[in-house]
């Protein structure tokens, strides 16, 4: 068992903060984002430490445990996928200067503000290849698309967002 | 025209977006259980922690003027950003409204060095407060509490300093609103009469009483 846990956890170590983002910009909820990355990775180990079903790829397996589980948030809670931001503070640095700290969150927001007016292919195309720089072949697998339809998915997801931030 | 290569550097801004660290090693605790930590103090991870945690702790009691009241700002700042438009007057509220507190602490202590940056910042922030009340267009009873708190407020430490810290006037927003929204409505008798004697009391410049009677009509 020890074994595992220690297994576990670095995978819950390198995993964590990209499971986080990543239900965060869907979600925008800093509380809403906590409570589901950690329900994320209790399924995860759950099955891991069971071993009644194999993890063939823990990070697609955690991407996808997190897609159900924001779903089911959505279902549950009878909502819209796209909806005004909510967020707490997960990104204040403090060794930014004030003014340098404005522009850099203002910047955060018109971008975040644009992706989450996408489909939920683009974003999560967008999201894995740019942001978590999945390879190409697992972005694939993910979205359940051939990689050349990946690489399409991926150029007119960039064209979308870059006409949304215009927009924004 | 941005780039695609703009677009991406944009895109990785994202990367800020980071779970707080205390969050990450409680969940992983829930999850695994405690691991045998026996100085904890003693890993530079815990001792970098520890000393964002004072540092936290420090600004958040520190007053205009003070070292650490940038950091409380900077931190007050990071939550509006990403605050939903329809939350930020009362976050805005909120924020005038200790502001206010923290001018009124340095008036109580007679600090003179640190009354001019707090009067500045309350003035900031009453403007800021308005600012949003006014792009909104919407009240409701929670924001109808918080402004009628923060002119309470306002109308104490004016009255210590007895001088006038800002013509900006977040409740004079709210009583106008609350008025034209009650002026659509269907009211019993008794709620038009406590409309009229409101519309009475904004007239007079009295916010406070107005807020506080068509607080009366809202229960």
């Amino acid at each position: 068992m020890d074994k595992l846990k220690k297994e576990f956890s670095k995978i819950y170590d390198k995993y964590v903060e990209k499971i986080f983002r990543f239900v965060f910009l869907k979600v925008n909820s800093k509380e809403t984002a906590e409570d589901l990355t950690s329900e994320t990775f209790l399924r995860t180990w759950e099955v891991f430490k069971n071993g009644n079903q194999k993890i063939e790829n823990v990070s697609a397996f955690l991407y996808q445990t997190a897609r159900n589980l924001i779903t089911d948030y959505y279902r549950e809670k009878g909502k819209a996928q796209i909806i005004s931001p909510d967020l707490g503070r997960p990104i204040a640095d403090p060794r930014q200067n004030l003014e340098k700290q404005a522009i850099l969150n203002s910047e955060m927001e018109r971008i975040r503000k644009a992706l989450s007016q996408l489909d939920e292919d683009y974003q999560n195309a967008i999201i894995w290849y740019y942001l978590d720089e999945l390879p190409i072949q697992e972005v694939a697998n993910l979205l359940d698309r051939t990689v050349p339809a990946t690489r399409v998915l991926i150029s007119r997801a960039i064209k979308a967002l870059r006409e949304k931030l215009e927009k924004v | 025209m941005m780039t695609e290569k703009e677009v991406i550097e944009k895109i990785r801004l994202l990367r800020q977006i980071k779970p707080e660290k205390k969050w990450v090693f409680l969940t992983k605790e829930r999850i695994l259980g405690k691991e045998p930590i026996f100085f904890p103090f003693l890993k530079p991870a815990f001792a970098g922690l520890l000393f964002i945690l004072i540092l936290f702790g420090l600004s958040f009691t520190s007053l205009p003027g003070e070292p650490f009241y940038l950091i409380k700002k900077l931190v007050e700042r990071g939550q509006t950003v990403f605050v939903p438009e329809e939350e930020r007057p009362k976050l805005e509220l909120d924020l005038a409204n200790k502001r206010l507190e923290e001018l009124s602490k340095i008036a109580e202590k007679n600090d003179v060095k640190k009354l001019a940056p707090a009067i500045n910042e309350a003035k900031e922030s009453v403007a800021q407060a308005t600012k949003n009340l006014v792009k909104s267009k919407k009240v409701d009873k929670e924001i109808a509490k918080k402004a009628l708190e923060l002119e309470k407020k306002k109308k104490e430490v004016e009255a210590s300093l007895q001088t006038k810290i800002t013509e900006e006037n977040p409740a004079m927003v709210v009583a106008k609103y609350l008025i034209e929204d009650f002026e659509k409505r269907t009211l019993t008798k008794d709620q038009k009469q406590i409309l009229e004697k409101a519309k009475g009391c904004f007239e007079n410049g009295d916010f406070a009483k107005v807020l506080e009677l068509l607080l009366t009509i809202g229960q």
